[in-house]
């Protein structure tokens, strides 16, 4: 895949996605100001926010791009990294804005924000992303896991205070999730 | 195609056996829109076949789906919601998708509007996003027959598989 197509792919599917990223990075601002300090409400929300743009990608709600992507001359593992990015984006964004909301604020949990809330927001939205590809209970358990997930990285982050645990439980997710999400793509039946 | 069919535990196509030359045309009409769609989707290798065979060119689809799909342009049933002013957007994105030069995709878009000039731009469009990848074979998923005549003349000098659910829709497309 070329950077072009991935860049292509990734600008189209952020400017359908336009008003809920937008909405998203409202609600972030607004939570932010209204908010207790701690990294409960930036990490619970954020990763939903990730969750909720990553089911935005599911087959059928942008049927014309869905039919583009299909028959565009892309491997299933690629359309997926492409994907992935888009709910990725849109939960770092909500979470950069949350962040600078919360410094303009003088809240003192800025840096803990950046630190533990991306790696969490991210690897639920790409947990989220296998629940796209499928349909009924099969998929309320992805979105299950997805919300699992983040209370996992808030038990090893906030309950008991090791950010590294947290990092690397993220990034184990992220892994898997997005092998998965390619491989169920590459096998995915359009009708 | 060699008795290709497809199912799976909601649709149902074929058993079909077809043979389309470069520069032919074939026309054929289904008992279901379903039926219609899926065979489409079949001809263009967006689709596997679950039993039977389909080559685009010399490519199988099931091993070799993208060189199936730079063969192959598809143009679905449902039209295009999309204003004018988003038309350059959609080519730049179509060419970024199938890597051909962004501006000879908006020049070549713009002769392929003026050809297909009394066509609705919800028709129109993804046609043209499908030509401008130059495929050799284009395959039409049910398309209007109000408009036959001028996709004909846009698709002229390639082979043209099209879909449909009226055997008086297909009749227009012979």
């Amino acid at each position: 895949m070329t950077g072009r197509a991935f860049a292509g792919m990734l600008e189209a599917r952020l400017y359908v996605s336009r008003r809920l990223v937008a909405y998203s990075c409202g609600c972030a601002v607004l939570v932010a100001l209204a908010a207790p300090a701690g990294l409960t409400a930036p990490l619970f929300l954020c990763s939903l926010v990730g969750i909720v743009i990553a089911l935005d990608q599911t087959p059928g709600r942008h049927r014309h791009l869905d039919r583009c992507e299909q028959s565009a001359p892309l491997f299933g593992r690629e359309l997926a990294r492409a994907k992935a990015l888009v709910p990725c984006i849109a939960a770092t964004l909500a979470t950069l804005l949350f962040a600078a909301t919360q410094f303009a604020r003088g809240a003192p949990d800025v840096a803990a924000t950046l630190l533990v809330v991306p790696p969490a927001a991210i690897a639920c939205a790409l947990t989220a992303l296998s629940a796209t590809t499928r349909r009924g209970a099969t998929r309320a358990l992805y979105v299950l896991l997805a919300f699992a997930t983040s209370g996992g990285a808030y038990a090893l982050a906030v309950v008991a205070h090791s950010y590294a645990a947290e990092l690397a439980f993220c990034v184990i997710v992220a892994f898997l999730a997005l092998r998965q999400y390619g491989e169920t793509l590459a096998r995915f039946d359009p009708i | 195609m060699r008795d290709a069919s497809f199912a799976n535990a909601t649709a149902r196509a074929g058993p079909l056996t077809l043979d389309l030359e470069a520069g032919g045309r074939v026309a054929l009409a289904f008992s279901t829109s379903q039926e219609a769609t899926i065979v489409a989707l079949m001809a263009a290798g967006i689709a596997k076949a679950t039993t039977g065979s389909v080559l685009i060119g010399d490519y199988d689809p099931r091993v070799q789906s993208v060189h199936c799909k730079r063969l192959a342009g598809f143009v679905p049933h449902e039209p295009l919601q999309l204003d004018e002013g988003e038309f350059p957007r959609y080519i730049a994105y179509r060419a970024a998708l199938w890597n051909i030069d962004a501006t000879a995709a908006q020049a070549d878009a713009r002769l392929l509007c003026e050809r297909l000039e009394g066509m609705h731009e919800a028709f129109s469009y993804p046609l043209i996003g499908a030509l401008v990848a130059s495929p050799q074979l284009i395959v039409l998923d049910r398309p209007q027959p109000a408009y036959a005549v001028q996709i004909l003349r846009a698709v002229e000098g390639r082979a043209l598989f099209s879909t449909h659910a009226q055997p008086s829709n297909a009749a227009a497309f012979t």
